[in-house]
């Protein structure tokens, strides 16, 4: 067997820079008592070994699913935990870390006696999601080579890295600072482990984004408008969209001189103009965001819909997917994908928007699908009233597996100053066609 | 996770020029891909699957019947300013079909549909588009697409003169144009462009003309249109006489001076306040002096 193989693990380990050979070995042999093809299992190998993703990255660009990347940073904290794994007991190590660009958690299956402070580059490492962010993984396969404590900045600069503005949250983060001013501000009372609780939520923002908030603790002298700095924030990720959670690690302090920063209450409460929808479909999820264009296609599933009265899932022929037969309670939305010619994103409109849009009252609409005993009628209908038209959303934006979808909170058409722009696209080609010529 | 492919705004002159189809899955010969989708790159770097156009439709015709009547055939014509977008409905889009074959010749449409493209074998290619909607549009809807496909398309050939400028090409240009924050669908489409078409200056600047003289011929239309700009200045114009009111209404000198600090032309200040007195939304309470009707 020996024999045989060794020509084809030279080969591979050739092709992948002669690194991890004894690894190569044994796939390679483990693929081959399976019967795997040779070629197959070769190609197998390949693939495992081979980075797929940019040699160097940091953390504020991971995603889910990387392979084989290098990475710089400290590691912020470390824990021992121990699993199970198949009946195997194992340790696992898992923490934070950081590179200046964003903290993320991280998991290592093997014990790199690494220690909180730690100045690292791991060679090799991977990413998975966990907990709707990626996270970033590292075992035997990786490298991790220590790196003098001078080269980079020092782990309180890193953990309590420096203010960032809003948008720059990535998914992979952990923990964030800032400063913001606080938009919208409610309170709440939950039941934590039988234990009554008040907790503060909200919309904070910056000049360059919103995200919603929850304070566990007390928001001592801050209400709506009052600007505050906060440091060590937990984040969570939810449908891409991040959620900032204060807690008692957190520290907030009001800003003393809120005129210095570059947003005021007024400038981020008013309703922002449309972005190019190639902006929004780069991000994960964007909270309250504005965007214009055509309806270029309402889909199936618009017009006259039956939900379950208990969870208020739709439901297929009278019966939920998860209460069975119901009595179903009537809704009616739109769907429809919005398109302005530098990307297209899904829309969804709950029944009040489908109204205020499609101009016509959910009765109305029962009514007409009642008169021709069919609800297709109504989504015809939509069809024919809504396809082409242009129109603005306001709403939250989030990632799936099937495209960008915006749940609209408010619709409108918007202001159309087209002889405004036509003047001054005149103005640009008349430059432009002159210099030239 | 299969990204829908957008919806281009190019003007018929552009799309009628392009010949060359490329396929995402292209650089992986024998594997592939069924669903990958097929584009048609243009003369001035657009990358073109889906394509949502409007304009006036101003010819329909069965061609079907014609070869016996079995495959249900219809060719349409579709023209904007700059030319004329030809659109082939077949069976597989019956909706489509269903809409040909009743609508009145000739009227505002709008179309999202899939580029298609046919070589007869001699050389020459024909471009068409499938149609995936059609639907009634109106003039408001065309003009607004007129200058959404202008100023994208002015856009992209901005970053196609800075292409040419930088003299590069390949991988250098397409490393070029992404500091420069281009989309990189866009800056392929132009890297395709420049290497199939060799397109130069010299057609930039003509599509920049054909855009211009599309625009102007609906400049009129647009002043006078009804629901445009006036409708707004009516607007404003009612709020500030709500606003300035104390009791006796406004002297029209005032308003005048008042709509001039906002930045309303004189002339459309008049034009308003006479149009609001004729549908009774105002009136003069004393010569020269105009109060809104609450």
């Amino acid at each position: 067997m020996d024999e045989r193989i060794a020509p084809h693990v030279e080969e591979l380990s050739r092709v992948l820079g002669n690194r991890y050979t004894e690894e190569i070995r044994a796939e390679l042999e483990k693929l081959l008592q399976y019967r795997v093809p040779l070629d197959e299992a070769k190609r197998t190998i390949l693939n495992r070994f081979t980075s797929r993703s940019p040699a160097s990255v940091q953390v504020k660009d991971l995603v889910g699913g990387m392979n084989g990347f290098d990475i710089i940073g400290r590691v912020i904290s470390i824990e021992k935990k121990n699993v199970t794994v198949q009946e195997d007991k194992r340790s696992v190590f898992t923490g934070s870390f950081g590179d200046g660009t964003g903290i993320c958690s991280f998991t290592c299956w093997d014990d790199m006696s690494l220690k909180a402070g730690d100045a690292i580059r791991i060679k090799n490492a991977y990413t998975r999601m966990w907990n709707n962010r990626p996270e970033l993984y590292f075992g035997k396969r990786s490298v991790i080579e220590k790196l003098p404590d001078d080269q980079l900045q020092d782990i309180a600069e890193m953990s309590h890295a420096k203010p960032k503005k809003l948008q720059d949250i990535a998914p992979a983060d952990v923990m964030a600072s800032s400063e913001v001013v606080i938009v919208e501000m409610y309170h709440r009372d939950i039941s934590l482990k039988g234990k009554m609780l008040t907790i503060t939520e909200g919309v904070i923002a910056d000049e360059t984004a919103k995200l919603p908030f929850t304070s566990w603790t007390p928001l001592r002298g801050a209400d709506i408008g009052s600007f505050i700095h906060f440091e060590g924030a937990s984040i969570r990720i939810f449908r891409g969209l991040p959620s900032i959670n204060f807690s008692d690690n957190t520290t907030i302090s009001l800003i003393a001189q809120p005129e210095k920063l570059p947003f005021t209450l007024h400038s981020v409460s008013s309703a922002a103009d449309p972005v190019p929808i190639l902006n929004v479909l780069d991000k994960s999820g964007i909270f309250d965001v504005t965007v214009a264009g055509n309806i270029i296609s309402v889909r199936p599933g618009s017009g006259i819909i039956e939900r379950c009265p208990v969870c208020n899932r739709v439901t297929q022929k009278a019966s939920c997917r998860a209460h069975g037969p119901v009595e179903c309670v009537s809704d009616m939305r739109i769907k429809f994908i919005l398109d302005d010619g530098t990307g297209s994103l899904h829309v969804m409109l709950n029944c009040e928007l489908s109204e205020a849009v499609y101009g016509k009252t959910m009765y109305e609409a029962e009514k007409m699908a009642r008169e021709s005993i069919s609800k297709e009628v109504v989504f015809d209908d939509m069809k024919r009233v809504l396809t082409g038209k242009y129109i603005a959303i306001r709403g939250n934006s989030s990632k799936n597996e099937f495209g960008v979808t915006l749940v609209a909170k408010s619709a409108w058409c918007p202001d159309a100053d087209l002889k405004g722009r036509m003047d001054i696209l005149l103005k640009r080609i008349e430059g432009q066609v002159s210099n030239n010529g | 996770m299969a990204e829908r492919e957008m919806a281009y705004r190019i003007f018929a002159c552009e799309f009628n020029d392009s010949r060359f189809q490329v396929s995402s899955a292209s650089d992986a010969p024998g594997q592939a891909d069924l669903h990958a989708p097929n584009f048609l790159v243009t003369t001035a770097g657009a990358k073109v699957n889906r394509l949502f156009i409007a304009g006036v439709i101003t010819e329909v015709e069965d061609i079907g019947s014609q070869k016996g009547g079995e495959k249900e055939l219809w060719r349409a014509r579709v023209s904007d300013p700059t030319g004329t977008f030809t659109i082939y409905s077949g069976n597989y889009q019956p909706e489509a079909s269903v809409f040909l074959s009743t609508v009145e010749v000739p009227s505002f449409v709008t179309i999202v549909g899939k580029v298609r493209s046919y070589e007869p074998g001699d050389g020459s290619v024909f471009v068409s588009l499938r149609p995936e909607e059609i639907n009634h549009a109106d003039e408001s809807i065309r003009n607004r697409w007129m200058v959404d496909t202008a100023e994208l398309t002015l856009d992209r050939l901005d970053i196609f003169d800075e292409a040419l400028s930088s003299g590069l090409s390949g991988t250098d240009l397409l490393d070029h144009l992404s500091l420069k924050n281009v989309p990189s669908n866009i800056a392929e489409g132009i890297c395709i462009a420049l290497d199939h078409y060799h397109t130069d200056r010299d057609y930039i600047r003509g599509l920049k003309i054909q855009v211009r003289d599309a625009l102007l011929s609906i400049g009129s239309s647009l002043s006078a249109s009804p629901g445009g700009g006036l409708a707004d200045i009516e607007q404003s114009v009612m709020v500030m006489l709500h606003e300035m009111n104390q009791g006796k209404g406004v002297e029209y000198a005032v308003l005048v001076r008042e709509a001039g600090e906002k930045g309303i032309p004189a002339e459309l200040v008049e034009k308003a306040v006479r149009s609001l007195l004729s549908d009774g939304s105002l009136y003069e309470p004393r010569v020269g002096f105009f109060r809104a009707i609450d």
